[in-house]
């Protein structure tokens, strides 16, 4: 699983250069964890990604899950809104440059990144919501 | 003077939003806060008014509301406006009022003036809307409006009943002049109505236009509908003697100058569109169509009053008798015509809104609404008795009150249509006498009550509160005030209506008491002499009409029938429809969706291009799409549903490889991943199912075969259409070249195209992130539906 979501991490930084992002990392990381949920079950599953159960038996998984799609989308809204604000059109995306910064050099910063943040936060969100309530009925 | 127009409008919303408020702090007073907005509401129209904005043809003012699609709220002021607008405002503070002393302790108050409010603004809206949308989103906030009044006893089943009879009636009238409407749009090419540039203003060419595509006569008839069953016209009359279920005040309101004064309002609009000034026959479509509508309900529902048992029953059916006259008034194609329209829709709304409130005055302090328990009652009643007096004598038609001069003016325009045209047109002047007999009568019945003797079954009879006095005894002034000086009411606010109604004319008419022998006075003198000579047999007439009204021979008999067949109809459909099995509502959706895709090529007529082996199709495509053929074969043969799943990944996988060898790797790793992720869901859930597949039988196998067959059809046709076309500048290219960023040339931020260098995340994110955004609210939403749906459905009906 380690190796799977480092993956999906990746692709979702590299998205914006080299095939990749953030729907392909968010349904790589909801795979990796629907497959910890085959092998050793939802509670296990939970127990990783959430922490021990409470005291009552539940997890609140799915208030986890709900605060994660959410928020993406109100990141993903957010870095559409941000540069309505700086005078261009709604979800104009740019590219800035940092130079000089220690072991990488020059580095690129583009804004579809937040967006596609976005994206993988809703994806995962949704799709672990979606695994978590079927799988526990 | 925008600002006053958009504030005509919108202030009673407003108000109507801070009722519920309104009535924590007022409590039963919360009567005069709502006049109080209706005033506020009656005073700028005045200013409106006063600004002489609608005068010459109107002004017209818009505001933009979706300017990239042309849409932009339009609102236009002119005679017919105006006039409407006084109604429903000048009414609406009386009624109002009188709320104030009939609605004394009733359930539901806070509700009610809201409502009243709401409806008041809609009347408003309807009157001064000034495109298309605007007219049909405050006509049917008419309709929502009023359902909510007439079904102001909730708990009734009377009530219930008839809300939902006008709803059911108005709001599929509404549909029938939506259509209609998208009918004049799409001829005119534009959605005003009147004014510059508008379809009243080009209604010749619109004309044209529309005949040349054989739709002049349905669009007519389209609108038509709308304005019928709008202003209770046969055979939609049906609704409007159950609307008496709502509270007094609002029948009053409602048969006087709102909701039902919409149809008429309806009419007079769109006649200069329907009747340019250039018309050519002496009884054209629009006459034939609206005229003999008008006079039939005139007739119709004149014979219904006098068979009626129930004072607002009475009143009601007298209501659709006048709107059929103002019908016809708009329906005749001359001058005489419009004249009468504008004239009568003043007059009935002051005697019928006085007539309404008498109504509610005696049945609140009499306790009844029985015809035949009620007489003599001027000895209890006075005041009432001389407002009532005032008004039916005008709703008779009789010299000297404003309702004979209207229906002076119908009786020239019949008998103008008549002379004119000769024939079978003399049938108009007849039925008009006709109908004017029975208004006659009912009238003089309605009088009747304050008349005579006193009869012993009658209790005590209590005075009416100044409240419920006051309202009434105002509109009687202005009955009594039309009536001494007709001329001056035409003068300051008829004629600017005869203006709006008539193509190409913008002067103003004048009435005069007939001093010498006319048709129209011959036919005033038929109407109350056999008038008249009928009184001694009223009871007569009104056994006689009731006994013939059974069975077939009631509209409301095909009401009822007509809505409980489709309700059995309806119920059995969705039997067979909705098996609850989830196969059938696949097979379904995509059988249709299949239908619909290839009969649009068909219609499209889409050519299917030559398919011709692609250049470039190396031994590794071959082989690999022949595995994903043998995997779907391999899938219809799979014993178990595993090894089906796992066939059905074979042919996922090979579509990801086919994606890598034609250098999509972006496609290829969505592909792998959903591909994965599906069969770990598969495998998830495939423990729940049966572990083989049943014996299908040969029916079942045929029918998903078909539809199999259909679905792979349709994908085939649209992949192949859809990949044939080549345009000159093949996107890509300008996407590609952009694709890596200009080495040196940018400065510290780059916008361009989103500075990416992978065309299929740039497309994604920047050029149409739009629809990303979309794609991932729907996730949001699914995911957010699956908590609904799952965790609450043990919340649901059942507790």
């Amino acid at each position: 699983m380690p190796i799977i979501v480092v993956t999906a991490l990746a692709l979702l930084f590299q998205g914006h250069n080299r095939p990749g992002g953030g729907f392909i990392g968010a349904v790589l990381t909801a795979t990796a964890a629907v497959l910890v949920y085959v092998t050793f079950g939802l509670d296990y599953l939970q127990g990783l990604l959430i922490g021990p159960p409470t005291a009552d038996g539940s997890h609140g998984a799915t208030e986890w899950y709900r605060w994660l799609f959410a928020g993406g989308l109100a990141v993903a809204a957010g870095s559409g809104i941000v540069p309505m604000a700086a005078g261009s059109g709604f979800l104009t995306q740019g590219v800035a440059f940092v130079h000089g910064l220690p072991l990488y050099g020059e580095l690129e910063v583009a804004s579809a990144l937040a967006f596609d943040l976005g994206v993988y936060g809703t994806v995962v969100g949704g799709l672990l919501t979606i695994v978590s309530e079927v799988g526990s009925e | 003077m925008i600002e006053t127009v958009l504030a005509v409008v919108f202030l009673p919303f407003l108000g109507a939003a801070l009722a519920p408020a309104a009535y924590r702090v007022f409590g039963e007073q919360t009567a005069y806060y709502a006049a109080g907005v209706a005033a506020v509401c009656l005073g700028l129209v005045w200013r409106l008014y006063a600004a002489g904005v609608g005068l010459q043809g109107g002004t017209r003012y818009a505001v933009e509301w979706v300017p990239s699609l042309g849409v932009s709220l339009a609102l236009y002021v002119d005679g017919l406006a105006l006039l409407i607008a006084f109604l429903a405002s000048g009414v609406g503070v009386l009624v109002l009022v009188y709320s104030g002393g009939y609605m004394h302790g009733e359930p539901g108050q806070a509700k009610y003036y809201a409502t009243m409010l709401a409806f008041m603004g809609s009347m408003l809206g309807v009157a001064l809307a000034g495109d298309l949308f605007a007219l049909f989103t405050f006509w049917e906030l008419t309709s929502l409006s009023s359902f909510l009044l007439i079904g102001h006893y909730t708990s009734a089943d009377d009530s219930q009943y008839a809300a939902r009879k006008s709803m059911l009636i108005t709001v599929a009238g509404g549909l029938f002049m939506l259509a209609g409407f998208l009918v004049l749009a799409w001829a005119g090419g534009t959605t005003l109505i009147a004014g510059e540039g508008s379809l009243v203003a080009q209604a010749g060419s619109t004309g044209e236009q529309l005949r040349t595509a054989g739709l002049f006569v349905p669009a007519l008839l389209l609108v038509g509908v709308g304005a019928a069953t709008k202003s209770a016209q046969v055979p939609f009359h049906v609704w409007l003697p159950n609307a008496m279920e709502a509270p007094t005040p609002v029948s009053a309101f409602l048969h006087s100058a709102t909701m039902v004064k919409a149809g008429v309002y309806l009419l007079g609009r769109f006649r200069p569109f329907f009747l340019p000034a250039e018309a050519e026959t002496l009884v054209p479509e629009w006459s034939v169509v609206v005229l003999s509508l008008g006079l039939l309900t005139m007739t119709v529902a004149a014979v219904l009053a006098v068979a009626a048992t129930d004072i607002k029953e009475l009143l009601a059916y007298s209501t659709a008798s006048h709107l059929g006259l103002i019908t016809a008034g708009f329906g005749a194609a001359n001058g005489l015509g419009a004249e009468t329209g504008a004239f009568h829709v003043l007059n009935h709304a002051s005697f019928k809104a006085a007539l309404f409130l008498v109504a509610g005055i005696v049945a609140h302090e009499a306790g009844t609404r029985k015809i035949e328990h009620l007489r003599g009652l001027r000895h209890d009643l006075p005041v009432t008795a001389v407002i009532a007096g005032l008004a039916s004598l005008s709703m008779a038609g009789l010299p000297p009150f404003n309702g004979f001069y209207s229906k002076e003016l119908l009786f020239e325009a019949t008998y103008e249509v008549g002379h004119a045209a000769g024939g079978a047109a003399w049938v108009f002047p007849v039925v008009a006498v006709l109908g004017s007999v029975f208004t006659f009568l009912y009238s003089v019945k309605f009088l009747s009550l304050f008349l005579g003797d006193r009869p012993e079954t009658l209790g005590h009879v209590h005075r009416p509160p100044a409240a419920m006095l006051a309202p009434a005894a105002v509109l009687a002034v202005a009955v009594a005030a039309i009536s001494a000086d007709p001329n001056g009411a035409i003068r300051l606010l008829v004629g600017d209506v005869y203006a709006s109604t008539v193509a190409g004319e913008a002067h103003s008419f004048s009435v005069k008491f007939p001093t010498k022998l006319k048709p129209a006075v011959v036919m005033s003198a038929i109407t109350i002499g056999v008038g008249a000579l009928l009184w001694p047999q009223y009871d007569r007439l009104h056994r006689g009409v009731r006994r013939l009204l059974a069975g077939p021979a009631r509209a409301n008999w095909w009401y009822d029938n007509g809505v409980n067949g489709l309700t059995t109809a309806g119920r059995r459909f969705s039997e067979w429809a909705q098996t609850g099995l989830v196969r059938t509502y696949a097979a379904w959706t995509v059988a249709t969706t299949a239908v619909l895709a290839l009969g649009a090529y068909l219609v499209a007529a889409v050519s299917i291009p030559a398919l011709t082996p692609a250049a470039g199709l190396t031994p590794a495509f071959v082989i690999v799409l022949a595995v994903a053929v043998v995997g779907a074969a391999a899938v219809t043969g799979a014993p178990s549903h595993i090894a089906g799943v796992l066939t059905l990944s074979i042919l996922g996988f090979m579509v990801a490889i086919f994606y890598i060898l034609a250098d999509a790797p972006d496609l290829a790793l969505t592909q792998l991943v959903v591909e994965t992720l599906v069969l770990v869901l598969f495998l998830l859930v495939l423990n729940r199912l049966p572990a083989f597949y049943g014996e299908p039988s040969r029916l079942r196998a045929i029918r998903d075969g078909a539809v199999a067959t259909l679905v792979g059809a349709t994908v085939f046709v649209t992949v192949v259409v859809s990949t044939s076309a080549s345009p000159a500048e093949p996107l890509s290219e300008v996407l590609v070249s952009r694709a890596n960023l200009p080495p040196g040339e940018h400065g510290a931020f780059f916008t361009d195209y989103g500075g990416g260098s992978n065309v299929v995340n740039v497309i994604l994110v920047d050029l149409r992130a739009t629809d990303t955004m979309g794609e991932i609210a729907v996730v949001a939403m699914a995911a957010l539906a699956v908590l609904t749906l799952i965790r609450m459905r043990e919340r649901g009906e059942t507790q």
